[in-house]
């Protein structure tokens, strides 16, 4: 019954027209917004990871209106910056404090339970601490649909992927890429390049100019930039933006995509720090309602009958239906890695140091 | 096959364009004595400098005009402190290298994954149009062959002109060519804001033609190589050019060999363009003596009045 804290009396208090004594309404009033941080690692472009987390926060305040204010800091690329600014987040009175890339995480797992008056989230993690939570997303079921896509529109039957590091995030992207092609059209083959870069988009062209010289007719990966788009727009070949929609740039060659949307973690957290009820979660969403997967823009070349056959695919994954990663599957040695009847573990999958059969390079 | 050859080889030449102009331009500034590592500062102002530019005007070619300009700014401040003030070159270049990519961060604040559609070009129509050889002429862009004559132009006034044998004269013994009455303040200044312009078009390209495209520290290094490049190459610029598309060849055949399906791994193909460039120009320079016969005897050393 007398489960008074200082921020319900005041809010009450606030609620009820008392004021404490000169100046108490600006307390009260200071102490009831909601002090979020979030820490972006690169520069916010209007495509691309960053931006998905700089619509997020903006989507949290929106929904709150008046009770949250963010302060977003930009460009912090190396892990000990990271920890002084999160420290000093935590400090300066913001309860909620949000990395937003793997990166991030082994420096908030450490110093996190040190800072118990704040709560933190981190994009991209591995376990959740006593007062750190984490949240990623499943994209590859948003692969498996655009791998579908490709699938059925290629010509060649080789698709290529422009992978930046043989991560397990790159991996099961890539792998239900694969899984999805060869589910509509099974002698499709993908041949990879990896770059080794995150961010050298000179490099990406190179390698798309690469991978269409070898026959593939449908490329993707996991751009951060528009450059795959408009490198096979200049080849003439298609292009699927797996998290991130270029259809601002890439006019014609941009065959389907999906973005991340990672609104429904920052809402969630929010409301969950204001309400008091705040716990440390391991959240892992693909598409779906409240999902952090969200498929975009869809080319008008696409058939009719291939957009219903997305629809389809699409509502049975958000129904639990289908499972891209349920067996039987290969790896690209031959080797079987899911038995048939049994669906990969999200333990196993986040944990992929393997790609599936059809994945060449 | 062949098509896989000639889209390796073309390839090759787009990747190794932006190196050429970076290393025959710090070529030139190393032969008058001055060692500018601000390369990778240069390329990245010029890159966001042309890329604003265009994306604002629409031409590519004031882009690039810009970037040189921009380029040309940088070293001019190098120049100022290294070559008037007579700071140590080393530090005041990588200095340049870090204020560069700073600089380009802020100034591209508002491009960043921004993408610049070229304007169609009658130009571009007119020479593809010609029959036969219409499409080689038209395979590169207009800079790919600017950097073709720019690099005869250099073959030639180092081994033909005779300014070109005032700036070696001046990176070798700076003391006896002033003696002699040339301006070797004034030389070098204007060697070292020729390497800045050419390292600020090499940044132009890479923003606008190559990528077309803006993103933070888009030269990934690329002005290391090229400072690299110049000396492996023995200050010789037929060696510098060789090493820019055996480097850009290799980053680009590695990237075929993947896509093969090639069983190496992927870390050691990305490492080989650094490792084949390194040996190569090893191997043709093996001779150390040759290095130190070639290498400007003055380099990174200011040159002061005595007395």
């Amino acid at each position: 019954m007398f489960n008074l804290t200082r921020r319900s009396f005041l809010q009450n208090a606030a609620l009820t027209g008392v004021t404490v004594a000169s100046g108490g309404v600006g307390i009260a009033r200071a102490d009831d917004l909601l002090k979020v941080g979030v820490v972006i690692q690169g520069p916010i472009a209007d495509t691309g990871w960053n931006s998905f987390h700089d619509r997020a926060w903006k989507a949290m305040e929106a929904a709150m209106p008046g009770r949250i204010k963010a302060t977003v800091i930009e460009n912090i690329n190396q892990p000990q910056d990271a920890e002084r600014v999160f420290r000093q987040l935590a400090v300066q009175g913001h309860k909620l404090v949000l990395g937003t890339t793997f990166s991030q995480y082994a420096t908030l797992r450490k110093m996190s339970p040190a800072i118990s008056q704040a709560h933190f989230e981190c994009c991209a993690g591995i376990e959740t601490t006593s007062n750190l939570g984490v949240f990623e997303a499943r994209s590859y079921e948003g692969t498996y649909l655009t791998g579908i896509s490709a699938g059925r529109m290629t010509k060649s039957n080789i698709l290529g992927w422009v992978g930046a590091y043989p991560v397990p995030q790159v991996n099961y992207n890539l792998s239900g890429f694969v899984l999805g092609a060869r589910s509509v059209n099974p002698d499709v083959v993908c041949k990879v390049v990896w770059v080794n870069a995150w961010d050298d988009p000179a490099k990406e062209k190179d390698a798309v100019n690469a991978l269409v010289a070898q026959g593939a007719d449908v490329i993707s990966g996991s751009p951060n930039t528009p450059v795959q788009g408009l490198a096979c727009e200049e080849k003439g070949v298609w292009s699927i933006g797996s998290t991130g929609d270029f259809s601002k740039y890439v006019k014609k060659a941009q065959l389907t995509s999906f973005e991340l949307d990672w609104s429904p973690a920052y809402i969630e957290s929010a409301k969950g720090v204001i309400e008091g009820n705040w716990k440390p979660s391991a959240r892992w969403r693909g598409i779906g309602p409240d999902g952090f997967v969200k498929m975009t823009t869809q080319n008008p070349a696409l058939p009719p009958e291939l957009v219903k056959e997305l629809q389809e695919a699409e509502a049975a994954i958000v129904a639990g239906k289908l499972h891209p990663f349920a067996g039987p599957i290969k790896d690209n040695k031959g080797n079987e890695k899911v038995a048939a009847g049994t669906v990969m573990s999200d333990e196993a999958l986040k944990g992929i140091d393997w790609l599936v059969e059809g994945v060449q390079g | 096959m062949i098509d896989t050859i000639l889209a390796i080889v073309t390839a090759t030449v787009i990747a190794g364009t932006p190196l050429v102009y970076a290393a025959l331009g710090e070529l030139v500034t190393e032969k008058s004595g001055v060692l500018n590592l601000g390369v990778e500062g240069m390329m990245l102002v010029g890159a966001i400098s042309g890329f604003i530019t265009a994306t604002v005007t629409g031409s590519v070619w004031l882009g690039i005009l810009v970037a040189a300009i921009a380029g040309m700014a940088m070293a001019l401040i190098f120049a100022v402190f290294a070559i008037s003030l007579r700071t140590t070159q080393v530090a005041t270049g990588l200095a340049r290298s870090i204020v560069g990519a700073g600089l380009s961060s802020q100034l591209g604040r508002g491009y960043f994954g921004v993408a610049f559609v070229r304007p169609d070009s009658a130009v571009y129509d007119f020479f593809h149009g010609i029959p036969l050889i219409g499409p080689a002429l038209t395979a590169f862009h207009p800079l790919v062959y600017l950097s073709w004559a720019i690099f005869a132009a250099i073959v030639w006034f180092f081994s033909r002109s005779r300014l070109g044998l005032v700036i070696k004269a001046i990176g070798e013994a700076p003391s006896s060519a002033h003696a002699i009455g040339f301006s070797v303040i004034g030389l070098r200044y204007a060697a070292t804001l020729f390497g800045g312009a050419m390292a600020g078009i090499g940044g132009g390209y890479l923003a606008l033609i190559y990528t077309s495209l803006w993103v933070e520290n888009i030269t990934a290094g690329r002005g290391w190589i090229a400072i690299a490049l110049v000396v492996f190459a023995t200050w010789k610029p037929e060696r510098a050019l060789l090493g820019a598309y055996l480097f850009g060849g290799v980053t680009t055949a590695q990237l075929f060999a993947q896509g093969a399906g090639m069983p190496v791994p992927s870390e050691f193909m990305s490492a080989l363009p650094y490792i084949a460039t390194v040996v190569v120009l090893v191997l043709i320079s093996r001779d150390s003596s040759l290095i130190r016969l070639n290498a400007p005897a003055s380099l990174g050393r200011p040159f002061q009045l005595e007395g």
